[in-house]
């Protein structure tokens, strides 16, 4: 969809169904005027079902922000598509920040991308709502204008390790090599050595097509529990040779392996994987009924994996640029948008949209999910779990 | 001995898709003296050619009557290495004859063959998606065990995948062992100018390798869909293990890539009984191919596949 129009370049299309110059009916703001958020996230590759679920949230925002007709002025989001990885992320980036009518970007999506481009959005103090990107370093690595509406890998890992120390003596924790992957996987490892639980280590490339020998290696280790550190596509392969050997203890995974891409590539073999997330289950939660609904309207197949948590970075950005346009009197800058992000205090549909200084969700929630049937079903918030 | 037995089974399941693919490494590589660099996409198309025809006569599969599932799969197999032979005659047509009637460079053959593996990557991506968790119908309970040599468990996808796999292998044999066209292409990689002097056709010899080693490698690609799962960029990877296989077992020999490929796939899988991480498994497997070329600079049964074969 055509999504990068702009009053004062040429050759940018018009936004569908948003014709340029005042609609008229929106008296005391400029709704000549247009300004420009950017989305940087996975469109194409192999994680881009994840990005097309973000990208989906964060269109709906911007559509519901133009129809409402209370903005004073007209919104357009242009993605830029990094493919998930950190090595497009830099030319993805540029694309946003060399495009001067960009004034915050909802994202970047992945942690690894986050990590190659954090410092550079920084230094031109573009302001930054990840609506995903949960490695813990995230926030202490001097990305000033980075901030996230999700909790970390740190108390995701954290709370997910305590939930299988309560229950197993034996866990195998395997992970993909990725920022990511690796990143909660190491607290994985850390919490559960601290409970006293024994664990064994593996690694596989992020690019692995035969899990044969690693799942044989976890079968033949006869741990009670699995841990994977990774994302949905590997973890469907992974089940799937996990169910090819055998393997009868409890398997789980992290938010990144928590999608539809997980469902249908494992089939029946994910069946019984679990999954701690930080989101939201945006089909059954009552904050989120509405959106769920409009968002079935408008892509035609219901919100998945960060569509909500999406939905609320974009809203967070939206405000905030509302409110500089107000302070600076219709002359906002990035540096404006930044610091009216950090003020921000409104209900979200995942969680209260209000950050800390170092740019973390002020309170997070972690929920535990599970594949039944074919269907990955909310079972409740984490540290509720037996 | 359980585990071990259980590793070297999923070698042994590995290594004969790894052979599969050395197999037209090797075959391009008597001919031409080059290395096809874009056969790991052939490899790919294959996967997707067959996919194309389970999908259009069974839809998900879940209907099927059990009967028709042999039927199904023959009708993939053979599907997906009829597209990748296409192909493969194309790429020659298109990449490599021209430059090779203009006496290009080896260089120029390398950097065409580059560039066609990312055509077809991208061309196959455009068409069916960029998911790279595309997979087969789940027609019959796929790990159910049939038997238990030593206590390892061997399972009908690893049976259907070997032994298609091994009757490829000696059908191939045979070929270039007994018929005309084997003989014309042991004569060309032995000795092109003299072999042409003898009344042996080399384009059409040589397009003929390409569509052999086109239908091994779309077979393969078709067997690695039904084990694992299977997108556009999944040539990349065994296709450079396929290389190195070839390149292990002797380039330019047939059996040696056959040896070289099952090696490297057991090889592989029995990095984690000597308790290395998995993550060092490409490592372990490439020191391996080193070590051998060390003292076999010619891979394991040498030289060219006029000889050996």
């Amino acid at each position: 969809m055509a999504l990068s129009a702009c009053s004062n370049s040429s050759d940018d299309n018009e936004g569908p169904g948003l014709p340029g110059g005042s609609t008229g009916n929106n008296p005391g703001g400029n709704a000549s005027k247009t300004y420009k958020i950017g989305w940087q996230g996975p469109l194409s590759g192999d994680n881009q079902q994840l990005g097309i679920n973000e990208a989906n949230g964060s269109r709906l925002a911007v559509k519901e922000a133009n129809d409402k007709g209370d903005l004073g002025f007209k919104l357009v989001m242009v993605e830029s598509d990094d493919v998930g990885t950190a090595d497009k992320a830099p030319a993805a980036a540029a694309k946003l920040l060399q495009d001067a009518d960009i004034l915050g970007v909802v994202g970047p999506a992945f942690s690894g991308p986050t990590s190659a481009t954090g410092k550079t959005y920084a230094a031109a103090n573009m302001g930054l709502i990840s609506g995903s990107a949960t490695n813990a370093t995230l926030t202490s690595s001097g990305f000033t204008t980075f901030h996230r509406v999700v909790p970390t890998d740190g108390v995701e890992g954290t709370q997910l390790a305590e939930w299988l120390a309560k229950k197993f003596k034996t866990v195998f924790v395997v992970d993909d090599t990725s920022t990511y992957g690796k990143g909660v996987a190491d607290v994985v490892r850390k919490t559960l050595t601290e409970k006293g639980v024994k664990i064994t280590n593996q690694g596989v490339a992020a690019n692995t097509q035969d899990y044969g020998a690693i799942a044989q290696r976890v079968t033949q280790s006869k741990a009670e529990a699995l841990f994977y550190g990774g994302y949905d596509a590997q973890s469907a392969l992974f089940a799937k040779a996990l169910a090819a050997s055998g393997y009868k203890g409890l398997k789980m995974t992290g938010n990144g392996g928590k999608s539809s891409v997980f469902t249908s590539g494992a089939g029946a073999a994910g069946n019984g994987w679990y999954f701690a997330c930080g989101c939201q289950d945006a089909t059954t939660a009552p904050e989120s009924k509405a959106f769920a609904e409009a968002y079935e309207k408008m892509f035609n197949t219901p919100p998945s994996t960060y569509s909500p948590e999406s939905y609320d970075a974009t809203n967070a950005l939206i405000a905030a640029l509302k409110a500089a346009v107000k302070t600076t009197n219709g002359n906002p800058t990035r540096k404006s948008v930044v610091e009216e992000i950090d003020k921000l205090d409104i209900p979200g549909i995942t969680t209260q949209l209000k950050f800390a200084d170092n740019g973390e969700v002020a309170n997070a929630t972690v929920n535990l999910y599970t594949q039944k049937d074919g269907k990955i079903v909310m079972l409740g918030k984490m540290q509720d779990q037996a | 001995m359980t585990d071990f037995m259980n590793y070297l089974i999923l070698g042994l399941t590995r290594g004969s898709m790894y052979a599969l693919i050395a197999l037209g490494y090797t075959l391009v590589y008597g001919v031409l003296q080059l290395i096809n660099f874009a056969h790991s996409e052939v490899f790919m198309s294959g996967a997707f050619g067959s996919y194309a025809i389970v999908h259009l006569l069974v839809g998900d599969g879940k209907a099927t009557p059990s009967w028709a599932v042999p039927l199904v799969l023959l009708a993939g197999m053979v599907s997906g290495a009829l597209l990748a032979a296409v192909i493969a005659w194309a790429l020659e047509r298109v990449a490599y004859r021209p430059l090779r009637k203009r006496g290009a460079p080896k260089l120029a053959f390398l950097i065409s063959a580059i560039g066609a593996s990312f055509f077809l990557s991208q061309l196959f991506g455009k068409l069916f998606g960029r998911l790279t968790s595309n997979s087969f119908p789940e027609f019959f309970d796929q790990n159910a065990v049939i038997f238990k040599p030593f206590g390892a468990e061997v399972r009908v996808l690893q049976i259907v995948i070997v032994a298609s796999a091994v009757a490829m292998m000696i059908f191939l044999d045979r070929l270039v062992t007994l018929t005309k066209l084997g003989r014309s292409i042991r004569a060309i990689s032995e000795d092109a100018p003299t072999a042409a002097l003898m009344g042996i056709d080399i384009d059409k010899t040589i397009s003929r390798t390409f569509v052999i080693g086109g239908l091994l490698g779309g077979a393969a690609g078709f067997l690695f869909g039904l084990n694992f799962s299977f997108g556009n960029t999944m040539g990349f990877i065994p296709g450079v293990k396929a290389f190195a296989a070839a390149v292990l077992g002797g380039i330019g020999n047939i059996r040696g890539a056959m040896i070289g490929g099952l090696l490297l796939g057991i090889v592989e899988n029995l990095v984690p009984v000597v308790n290395i991480d998995t993550k060092w498994t490409d490592v372990v497997a490439f020191v391996v191919l080193v070590l051998v070329l060390m003292f076999r600079p010619t891979g394991i049964l040498g030289e060219r596949l006029g000889r050996a074969a």
